[in-house]
């Protein structure tokens, strides 16, 4: 094999030779190599001083309360009202159905808002009886003026002694 | 929803049992997000230990790490295996961290002079706890080593090392290439070979 510090490739191959890494067919053609390359044989024993240096340090323990004050601060991070929470959960499995709906359902209400802003008769009509009502109360109006007069002229005509049918 | 979990993480990927735990929790399931933070919040807060070198700091981010995992439930897709999403928040964070300090430390230098930085004091201690003392000087030399790194490669190193992880999941963390991993890696070892060469 090529000398991985001579060639400057490979170089992953001693870190992982030094770290007990290498597996397979890499670890025993490393091996037969660093028989007879002192460059490549002096770097793994100095990464392996690295190695074990490392392996003193040790990190300090956890604190014991860790945990208490995490699910403090998701509890503090949630928001306040339960009800809406549980809401949330009841309708969860529902959400991949309706969350294409929302959009869906206001695109149908801008148009239908278009649609009546571009007809404004159709919002102003009343309803048809108070239609028919205005135009029928003054024709009655109207015609019950005229019946009132005609039955005037029909009381005042016997007094004057003629005969009402002849006068019609 | 191992169904999905496959779908998601292509034919190829292994199936991610922290991701299925993930995926409970995005469906309400607290006990899989205590099931996650037990199996992880040891090697997330020694990580962020190693990186800024303060227990309290590093506690309060692995606080802040886990709160956005919780956060992030609804969203959370498996397009990745659970521990690079997790230890690429505890990453980002640790790095924010990193140079917020180094800012504030260079403006304190302004106004301090070098008798005001901290001094590593070891304690006294009686002569029967030689050993002691030496395994604790040989970590301060440590410590002081891997903390002299860049911080990219002090990452790299950390997760290389005490996490274990292969060099394609330290570039997905790093957000950089494999090649570009093994070379951070390379610079870092050879470092810190020549800081603790007296140890060997």
């Amino acid at each position: 094999m090529d000398c991985p510090i001579k060639t400057q490739g490979n170089t992953d191959w001693l870190l992982d030779y030094a770290a007990g890494r290498l597996r397979d067919e890499r670890n025993g053609l490393l091996a037969r190599h660093m028989k007879t390359c002192g460059d490549c044989a002096g770097f793994v024993r100095a990464q392996q001083a690295v190695w074990n240096a490392l392996d003193q340090w040790d990190p300090e323990a956890v604190s014991m309360d860790f945990d208490r004050r995490l699910y403090r601060s998701i509890e503090e991070a949630r928001p306040s009202s339960g009800l809406p929470r549980m809401l949330r959960r009841l309708f969860r499995p529902l959400q991949p159905l309706w969350r294409p709906v929302v959009p869906l359902a206001a695109a149908c209400l801008l148009i239908v808002a278009g649609v009546m802003l571009h007809t404004p008769q159709a919002v102003i009509a009343p309803a048809d009886g108070t239609a028919r009502m205005e135009k029928i109360e003054p024709e009655q109006v109207e015609r019950t003026l005229d019946d009132m007069q005609m039955l005037r002229e029909l009381a005042v005509t016997p007094e004057q002694g003629g005969n009402p049918s002849k006068s019609m | 929803m191992q169904q999905r979990v496959k779908e998601l993480m292509g034919a190829s990927a292994a199936l991610d049992c922290d991701a299925e735990l993930m995926l409970r929790v995005k469906d309400g399931d607290g006990a899989s997000f205590a099931l996650l933070l037990g199996k992880y919040r040891a090697s997330v807060n020694h990580f962020l230990y190693r990186m800024v070198q303060d227990q309290a700091i590093a506690e309060e981010l692995a606080q802040e790490v886990f709160l956005r995992v919780y956060r992030s439930r609804e969203t959370y897709e498996p397009t990745a295996k659970f521990t690079t999403w997790l230890y690429r928040i505890a990453t980002h964070l640790a790095l924010n961290w990193l140079r917020d300090q180094k800012h504030e430390r260079s403006q304190q230098r302004l106004d301090e002079t070098s008798e005001c930085a901290p001094v590593r004091e070891v304690q006294d201690r009686a002569p029967s706890v030689e050993q002691k003392l030496l395994h604790q000087v040989n970590v301060d030399e440590v410590r002081e080593a891997v903390a002299a790194l860049p911080d990219k490669q002090r990452a790299a190193v950390l997760m290389h090392k005490y996490d274990e992880m292969e060099y394609s999941q330290i570039a997905k963390v790093l957000s950089c290439s494999e090649s570009a991993v093994k070379s951070l890696l390379f610079r870092a070892y050879e470092t810190l070979r020549v800081r603790l060469a007296h140890m060997a």
